[in-house]
């Protein structure tokens, strides 16, 4: 068996192709070149050719029904392409790769696949990427793995809040939220409820964020938790336009603890607070839920 | 004899030859001039002997005496009550050199007397007027303090030490506050990352649950291709296949050496 990938990938497709003297292709002869070609060319370091070899050979296993070898394939296809920076290559190939894992009835390698696509693109195409990671968090939800989506929701936020889209970031923290609560995961999920009132506030939508608290506070853990009361004096303090209190709850243990992407809007809250303080209305009428002990404090 | 018998006799005689007493006659004689001391001297006098009456008729056996002494310990007792209110006026007059603390324990005295004479048993429920006396008598007494009354301002002046001593306190509550607030912060840390690490494990149970299952599957499959595999060895190479590959062997050298001898002819 000659070493050379370009003999390999023409052997295989003359293997592939149906002519009068062939019926019926021999796919595992192909597929077994494809591979072999397809390594040659990554180790050569001929990226384009290798991801096409990759293809190539997924669908060669795909024929050879086994699923599982084809997504792998795809989705070194992907990262080959992702080095070459097609990213719409690359949303494509991981996108068939995961529905491939699907089919296999793996959810856990498929929405893997949508996250690695994801994090690719985010820089390039952050809509797309928003949207890899949107379907990755269902597939996890529809396989009751919500612990794993976790982590995809806390990029999906990064990346909603580097777009400046706070609405979107907060409703992203909720579902986070929600996800937590289903694994009991209370402290995930206080830590979420208050990221998402610091957004709100962020985006100057003190109503927003009151209804937020108000929202989250029907879970009585949460009014007596850390994080619940951070958020009511946050709220109260943001109403008031005090700043002095503002700063010493972004410097609390609690805020710092969240999330980086959260916790450093905290730092960014004072000189924009600083300047739009003259513009608060001091008298804001703060329709927060007395908390039940606020004594710890 | 014993000594505390001794002591009762002494003092017996002492009590007995008080009014030869110059000394004692003189003191009393101090405290002549003021009306009031002389007033109260004698009632307390007279509140003595009709206690020890009182004694006398509890340890009395014929009821009449013990009668006859109730009686007259109820007279005694109606008389000293009239001369109270005479009394009282006096302690309320003020009298040169004497001090307001004194003038308010006269009161006090005065105001005491009642009790007592109630107090002397006469063979009635006199018990039971006791607590009665509570409430008048508290209404005119005030807190007493041990100084005297000397609350000048000379009292109250923040000493050099005390000053000291509170800058101490100060710094050194400081000091603690401080501290206490590194660890608060601390166990801040400590707890979020403890809360981080239970979710963690939390989510890795599930995990390892699959993981111990696919191992144990793949384990069983793993005996059973090993055992079907021993068979399969065991069939090939068993050793008599092994000796009947051997004999046949030899059969066919022999029949080809036989073959090579008959041409080579």
């Amino acid at each position: 068996m000659s070493s050379d990938p370009d003999k390999l990938v023409a052997k295989a497709d003359k293997l592939t192709k149906l002519t009068l003297t062939r019926w019926s292709a021999d796919w595992r002869n192909a597929t077994l070149n494809y591979e072999q070609a397809a390594n040659a060319y990554r180790v050569a370091k001929k990226y384009e050719k290798a991801k096409d070899a990759f293809e190539k050979a997924s669908k060669g296993q795909e024929m050879l029904t086994s699923p599982w070898d084809a997504a792998k394939h795809m989705e070194s296809a992907a990262a080959l392409a992702k080095e070459l920076g097609n990213w719409n290559d690359v949303a494509d190939l991981y996108r068939r790769a995961s529905e491939l894992y699907v089919e296999c009835g793996r959810a856990q390698p498929a929405s893997d696949a949508l996250g690695k696509a994801a994090r690719a693109v985010e820089d390039h195409l952050p809509d797309v990427a928003v949207q890899l990671y949107t379907d990755a968090c269902s597939l996890l939800e529809e396989d009751d793995k919500d612990q794993m989506a976790f982590d995809l929701y806390r990029a999906l936020t990064a990346v909603h809040i580097k777009l400046e889209k706070y609405t979107d970031a907060a409703a992203a923290l909720l579902r986070l939220g929600l996800a937590a609560d289903k694994c009991n995961a209370s402290n995930s999920q206080f830590k979420a409820y208050l990221s998402a009132i610091i957004v709100y506030l962020y985006a100057n939508d003190v109503k927003a964020a009151e209804k937020c608290y108000n929202d989250c506070s029907q879970i009585p853990a949460f009014l007596g938790s850390d994080q619940g009361r951070c958020g009511s004096r946050l709220i109260s303090a943001y109403s008031e336009g005090n700043v002095e209190e503002i700063k010493r709850v972004a410097q609390s243990s609690t805020i710092t603890h969240l999330d980086h992407a959260v916790s450093s809007f905290t730092l960014l809250f004072l000189p924009r607070l600083l300047a739009e303080c003259s513009f608060l209305p001091s008298a804001d009428k703060c329709t927060i839920a007395s908390p039940h002990s606020d004594g710890l404090v | 004899m014993s000594v505390i018998d001794i002591l009762t006799r002494v003092d017996a005689i002492c009590n007995k030859y008080d009014k030869y007493d110059v000394e004692k006659q003189k003191n009393l004689n101090v405290s002549g001039d003021d009306a009031f001391a002389r007033g109260y001297a004698a009632i307390d006098a007279e509140i003595e002997a009709a206690l020890e009456k009182a004694e006398l008729a509890s340890k009395e056996k014929s009821k009449a005496s013990t009668v006859a002494l109730n009686a007259e310990l109820r007279r005694t007792k109606a008389k000293l009550l009239d001369e109270v209110p005479k009394l009282q006026r006096l302690a309320i007059k003020k009298i040169k050199g004497l001090s307001t603390e004194d003038l308010a324990a006269r009161n006090d005295l005065v105001l005491a007397l009642p009790d007592r004479i109630q107090a002397i048993p006469d063979g009635a429920a006199a018990a039971a007027k006791q607590p009665g006396g509570w409430g008048p008598s508290a209404s005119h007494t005030e807190i007493k303090f041990d100084s005297d009354g000397r609350f000048d301002d000379e009292y109250f002046q923040e000493s050099e030490q005390s000053n000291q001593f509170r800058q101490e306190y100060e710094t050194r509550k400081r000091r603690q506050d401080q501290g206490l607030e590194m660890i608060s912060e601390g166990l801040d840390t400590l707890k979020n990352m403890a809360h981080d690490m239970n979710e963690e494990l939390d989510r890795q149970v599930p995990l390892a649950d699959e993981i111990d299952s696919k191992v144990d599957k793949a384990a069983s499959d793993l005996k059973n291709t090993n055992v079907r595999l021993k068979h399969t060895v065991t069939q090939l190479r068993s050793s008599r296949n092994f000796c009947i590959d051997i004999v046949l062997l030899i059969i066919i050298l022999g029949i080809a050496a036989y073959l090579y001898n008959v041409l080579k002819k």
